[in-house]
């Protein structure tokens, strides 16, 4: 997989390009699969837009809104030793359970919440990217894949061993991600499965023997070990600079049980976001996001890019005039290009002559009609399995 | 609150006139195709032991596939291998390739047998040959393989959004008050099985689906439910009588005397090349086609 930045001859809009090579063993990969379906779909400001799709015999070519940079990057190079200001956190904070809620609204669990996987735009706006790992939940299927979300950022009922999780494990990333935006590091940094698990409950504290046994009555699948009696540490001992707002939500966020765990859309009236504590947030910050942080949002990689082209005003002019050809070149400097002019060249040809195959293939089946299925929840509670072609010969 | 993974459904001119049909396929034919393919999707999901789950998905992904492609261009092998491997992938219950070959060559080494037989009635008993290590049949499958999953991903548009009925069965089995007839429940599930070798997926949507389950299934254990105006049951689920009832024709066209002949015919068209070749020897059939959907 390589990113390349480029630029679209339709619009002049900067794009991200990241290609998949096919694997004559696998055929096309599961992430692309999971992540082309399901990011066509889900247009937000505070997710990754997917532009468009070109398929060759080879590999798979997406085409992504640019961001400047990720999560990571960004609080190594504006950070205080990685830690963001307490304006940023918030606005960040906001956008991604934005981009969350709005996934979960429509039936999407991301499963691989963490800071490489946001992208930060020049505007200060947090997209959800990678989809990799994302699936659609309402298709009723009872279990779920176990070797979900990076270590660091896995719910403890993941870790435990549930295939029945639902969105509040994107909750806990969520929590995770707002703990090392207050702190500047990792707030679990566990070794392996159960070394995570550890870490997690000296923190959250191990909990009582009737919650994990209830934790492992919803989720069957889950077996129980011995655990240290670990009390809980206050959140304020871990992060001593946090709000008491940031604080509790944190709490709120990060529940052992996924029962209690509160929902993203929850989230987002917590008064830690409606509070009036700071005030220049109104009680209804504006739609998809808060404003950006406070400071002139500094471009990111200046020093990388000597040669930095026309401000984008003119840009946006020009694009008016460009021809309607959906191609994309490449732009001059980029920190996600491989700085491999031949795969340069090579991918823009390849994007020139795909360029109408493209629109074809992505208008196929614009013709059908869609329509919403009804749908309940619950697959897991049909006992019986009936003969599978009963009445067939 | 409205959701946008919509389930993609084949528009009213996909259905009138398929790109077989276009290609010169008469109707009859298509649908023993499909019908056929998704039987092999099936008999191959049962021998590598494969979730249900997934078994339908491929099933569903198969016919939702000749709305927008004709069998001249792939065979119904190819696309039915394509696509149970895809969505495994889906359900997240991977398949390994060599094993789905594997399993696809036992099946399209019966078929041939089964061809071969009728025509030449001396040939002995069915017998496995398991392909050669250095033969190209293993390559030959896995390229089939690679090339189908694509297809059909770029065909649909990545379109992959499903919804399976069983869900919403049990919902309003219990609804009507009668989940606790095991006979009841089992052969309604049975229906929505079966109905999966029809294109009624790709057609309609899963609630008319599974009335018209129900339907099939109180028609056939006599067990009466309000139906006459303005109290009929299936208007609970806001099913629509007259696709109910499309629904249940397809189903029960499954189940229709068929002569030896018209089961030959389809074992021997599985791949494309067999399909061009019928299409070429028999051109007139295709006008004929055409114009018993213009009249
Ligand atoms: N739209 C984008 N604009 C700019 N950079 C991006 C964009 N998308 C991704 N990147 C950069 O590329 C990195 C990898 O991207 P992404 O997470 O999509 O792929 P991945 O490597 O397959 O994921 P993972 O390694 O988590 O499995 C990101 O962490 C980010 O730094
Ligand atoms: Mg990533």
């Amino acid at each position: 997989m390589n990113y390349i930045q480029g630029r679209s001859r339709t619009t002049n809009e900067i794009v991200a390009l990241k290609e998949i090579h096919l694997d004559a063993e696998e055929g096309t990969p599961s992430t692309a699969i999971r992540e082309i379906s399901l990011m066509k779909e889900l247009k937000h400001v505070n997710i990754v837009r997917l532009h468009d799709v070109i398929h060759t015999e080879t590999k798979l070519v997406l085409i992504f809104e640019y961001c400047d940079q990720d999560l990571k990057k960004y609080m190594d190079q504006h950070g205080d030793r990685g830690a963001l200001d307490p304006m940023t956190v918030r606005s960040f904070m906001y956008q991604l359970l934005k981009g969350t809620s709005f996934c979960h609204e429509n039936r999407v669990l991301h499963r691989d919440l963490k800071p490489q996987n946001l992208l930060i735009n020049r505007k200060g706006e947090l997209k959800l990217g990678d989809f990799g790992l994302a699936r659609a939940f309402g298709v009723p299927v009872n279990t779920f894949s176990n070797e979900v979300v990076t270590l660091w950022y896995r719910a403890p009922d993941v870790l435990l061993g549930s295939r029945t999780y639902n969105t509040s494990i994107d909750v806990w990333s969520c929590g995770c991600i707002f703990a090392e935006m207050i702190s500047g590091v990792p707030l679990f940094r566990g070794r392996d499965n159960q070394d995570q698990l550890l870490h997690i409950m000296r923190i959250v504290g191990t909990p009582e023997d009737r919650v994990l046994r209830k934790i492992a009555t919803e989720s069957p699948e889950i077996t129980l070990k011995q655990y240290p009696r670990y009390p809980k540490t206050p959140f304020q001992q871990v992060l001593p600079k946090a709000s008491a707002q940031a604080i509790d939500l944190l709490e709120r966020l990060l529940q052992f049980d996924p029962s209690k765990r509160m929902t993203a859309t929850e989230a987002l009236s917590h008064p830690y976001f409606t509070g009036t504590t700071n005030p220049s947030y109104g009680l209804t910050p504006p739609p998809g996001s808060m404003p950006p942080p406070p400071y002139n949002f500094p471009h990111p990689h200046a020093h990388q890019q000597p040669s930095q082209p026309q401000p984008q005003q003119q840009q946006q002019q020009q694009a008016q005039q460009v021809p309607q050809s959906q191609a994309y070149t490449h732009a001059q400097s980029g920190i996600y290009a491989q700085q491999d002019a031949a795969r340069l060249a090579q991918a823009q040809a390849m994007a020139q002559a795909q360029a109408a195959q493209a629109q074809a293939h992505a208008h196929a089946h614009a013709q059908a009609q869609a329509q919403a299925q009804a749908q309940a929840a619950g697959y897991g509670g049909v006992q019986y399995a009936p003969p599978q072609y009963a009445h067939g010969r | 609150m409205e959701h946008i993974l919509l389930v993609p459904l084949a528009s009213h001119s996909q259905i009138e006139n398929t790109p077989s049909r276009e290609d010169g396929m008469p109707h009859g034919l298509e649908e023993d195709l499909r019908a056929y393919g998704c039987k092999m999707i099936h008999e191959a999901g049962i021998l590598l032991k494969q979730k249900q789950v997934a078994v339908a998905t491929a099933q569903i992904i198969f016919q939702r596939f000749w709305f927008v492609t004709s069998m001249k261009h792939f065979g119904i092998g190819d696309i039915g291998m394509g696509a149970l491997y895809l969505a495994s992938k889906l359900e997240e219950c991977v398949l390994r390739m060599r094993d789905l070959i594997n399993i696809y060559d036992v099946l399209l080494q019966r078929e041939t047998h089964k061809v071969k037989s009728h025509t030449h009635p001396q040939t002995k008993k069915f017998h496995y040959t398991p392909m050669s290590y250095f033969g190209n049949t293993f390559y030959d499958l896995k390229d089939a393989i690679v090339v189908s999953e694509m297809q059909i991903l770029k065909r649909l548009g990545f379109n992959m959004h499903i919804t399976l009925p069983y869900n919403t069965l049990v919902n309003y089995l219990r609804v009507l008050g009668l989940t606790d007839r095991d006979d009841v429940c089992s052969r309604a599930w049975g229906y929505l099985n079966d109905a999966l070798q029809t294109p009624v997926y790709a057609i309609y949507s899963v609630p008319t689906i599974v009335t018209a389950a129900i339907v099939l299934t109180t028609r056939h254990l006599g067990i009466s439910l309000p139906s006459t105006p303005p109290d009929c049951w299936w208007e609970l689920f806001d099913a629509d009588w007259e696709d109910v009832w499309i629904v249940c024709g397809h189903v029960m066209r499954l189940y229709r005397q068929r002569s030896v002949e018209d089961c030959i015919r389809v074992a021997a068209l599985i791949n494309k090349k067999s399909v061009r070749e019928w299409l070429e020897k028999n051109p007139t059939t295709g006008d004929q086609a055409m114009a018993v959907i213009r009249s």
